[in-house]
């Protein structure tokens, strides 16, 4: 409802000027964006990088991208007169869902207000917007470069776009004690384990054809919070073999299908149809065992 | 068939026991020189000073170097720098020092320096030492190099956990992505390639002000860079990348707390020793000597 809300009060102009840009390059997007703001003005050229390039401009940290539907990446850098740089990266991410997904996998700090989805940390600066995702960075003192990273930030976003809709299979986790700042979409075993480490191996078989949401919940008092882990498979061959896998490479866990087991104090794993659920690092069996309960699971 | 590593092998052994025991891969040549005095137990050197950077968090050059000193003599049970040296390297070597240039936390000019001093001073010629990272495949003196000294600062990395000296190497293939699949598993592969094998003589492990995690998608935050105010030096780089991942779990675990103790997915560490045979992975094979500062240590 939000989004919505947010997308009807963009100005007419803006919307205008998306209509003409949906569907192209993000590399359009450069004359709508600022070149100054707030004593930083935009440095060299700009770049744009595609999914093969991307390796030239992120040294080590592509694959996380790669893992969602990343289509192309507009960078603008701007320095002030002490030599700090702003980068403004802009991640076309092809759909809303996939945006979301670059956004979260990654989130941790307080929200900023902006765009659909938010935060603000130290001189990061990160949002969603429609199918883009936004990353802005400050390389040296983050303290006064923060009021520049969030006009810069605001001055992006009516650019970008109206609002999107986040993956459907966020709707299928339980609320009750959801920490919502820490739950996340992705694809890769890579945006797994970079967020909770699970194996070596991808044992649960994850890749582009497999959605999945890793959700924390307040497992009381000062106790590290409980994981949910939806995994979403193509098929029902595909669950079933994800399942026996962890089942396996997860000991000591035994998984039983549709009633679901327990596996030891703080692991309970249960597929239903094409989904698996896994709870980690729960209190208590019954804390694992009510939250696997009251997954909504969506219709395969 | 072997168990894959999972997060409850981790919190059940704590830390790097895990990656310490062989995964039942098969081992090929060994690709690293390691004397044989040393082949029983690596010795590694930690060294810390709490005026290797000053108030500012600038590098004292002249601290440096006297870590470097100390530390390397010990390694080798030298009298002094110089001696040391002199054991790694001779007048007639040509020796790439292979670097860091990554722009958000590079290798230290001030440990760049404190290195090139004590190999001129042990004999080597200036036009013979060579400074490199992105072109050392094509670096005339990288090219014809007959000893490499490879430094570099630690951090965590999205893919293989941890950069430290085995993925300092990547630049001596044609393909760096080539090398990310499976959380960059192969990098000790690296050691093999013809420019490389058998030639690095030291490894130093800059720990001045490493990195202990990362975000955003240029995986750097300078709120997660600590002054650690350390060099960690040996001359098997599987057991100093042992050292530096030993000290991030423990940072990790400090200020992230248990369930982000460890950075996704250390693999290529164990498997540099266990299938490369370049080094030992195993903490009850490797001589941990600390030197120095010893507040907030935490290994």
């Amino acid at each position: 409802m939000l989004a919505v809300a947010k997308s009807m009060l963009l100005p007419i102009g803006a919307a205008l000027a998306f209509a003409a840009f949906v569907g192209g390059s993000v590399k359009d997007l450069g004359p709508r964006l600022p070149k100054e703001i707030a004593g930083w003005t935009s440095a060299g050229p700009d770049r744009v990088y595609d999914r093969k390039t991307i390796f030239d401009y992120l040294d080590g940290g592509a694959e996380v991208y790669l893992a969602f539907d990343l289509r192309e990446v507009f960078v603008r850098k701007f320095k002030n007169t002490a030599g700090t740089e702003i980068a403004l990266d802009i991640y076309d991410c092809g759909s809303p869902a996939e945006a979301f997904g670059a956004f979260t996998c990654d989130r941790q700090d307080p929200d900023a207000g902006i765009g659909q989805e938010s935060e603000y940390g130290s001189g990061l600066l990160r949002f969603w917007q429609g199918r883009y995702f936004v990353s802005i960075t400050a390389a040296g003192d983050e303290e006064k470069a923060e009021s520049a990273l969030r006009e810069l930030a605001k001055a992006v976003v009516p650019v970008l776009g109206p609002s999107g809709e986040p993956p459907a299979l966020v709707r299928a986790i339980p609320e009750s004690g959801l920490k919502k700042d820490r739950t996340c979409f992705f694809h890769s075993v890579i945006n797994l384990n970079n967020r909770f480490f699970v194996a070596a191996d991808n044992i649960l078989s994850l890749g582009p054809e497999t959605d999945c949401i890793l959700a924390e919940y307040d497992a009381g008092g000062k106790a590290d919070p409980a994981r949910l882990l939806l995994i979403h498979y193509p098929n029902e061959i595909g669950a079933q073999a994800a399942e026996a896998s962890f089942a396996k490479g997860y000991k000591p866990v035994a998984v039983a299908a549709g009633a679901g087991a327990n596996t030891g104090p703080r692991t309970l794993a249960r597929r239903r149809s094409n989904f698996l659920a896994i709870v980690f690092a729960a209190p208590s069996p019954e804390f694992a065992e009510r939250l696997l309960a009251a997954v909504n699971y969506p219709q395969p | 068939m072997k168990q894959p590593l999972t997060r409850r092998d981790f919190l059940r052994e704590t830390t790097l026991a895990v990656l310490g025991t062989t995964v039942g891969l098969p081992r090929l040549a060994p690709a690293q020189t390691v004397p044989p005095a040393q082949t029983s137990k690596s010795r590694v050197v930690l060294i810390r000073h709490p005026e290797a950077l000053d108030e500012n968090s600038q590098f004292n050059g002249k601290i440096i170097q006297q870590m470097l000193d100390e530390a390397v003599a010990k390694l080798l049970d030298a009298p002094d720098a110089v001696a040391a040296f002199r054991q790694l390297v001779k007048p007639e070597d040509i020796v790439g020092i292979k670097s860091n240039v990554w722009s958000y936390l590079p290798t230290p000019p001030e440990v760049e320096k404190a290195i090139k001093s004590r190999l001129l001073d042990a004999g080597v010629k200036e036009e013979a030492i060579g400074l490199d990272d992105h072109t050392v495949r094509t670096n005339p003196i990288f090219v014809k190099s007959t000893a490499l000294i490879n430094v570099r600062p630690l951090r965590t990395h999205y893919l293989a956990g941890m950069s430290g000296c085995i993925k300092n190497y990547i630049m001596f293939d044609v393909s760096q992505p080539a090398h990310h699949p499976d959380s960059c598993a192969d990098l000790g592969s690296l050691f093999l390639l013809p420019q490389v094998k058998g030639k690095t003589r030291l490894n130093v492990l800059c720990v001045l002000t490493p990195q202990y995690y990362g975000r955003g998608p240029h995986n750097f935050n300078r709120r997660y860079v600590w002054n650690y105010n350390g060099l960690i030096v040996g001359r098997d780089p599987v057991a100093v990348d042992a050292i530096g991942l030993r000290l991030l779990m423990a940072k990790r675990r400090k200020e992230l707390g248990p369930a982000q103790e460890i950075p996704p997915v250390p693999k290529h560490i164990q498997i540099a020793d266990a299938k490369y045979g370049l080094g030992t992975s195993d903490m009850a094979k490797i001589e941990l000597i600390k030197l120095g500062w010893a507040e907030d240590i935490l290994i």
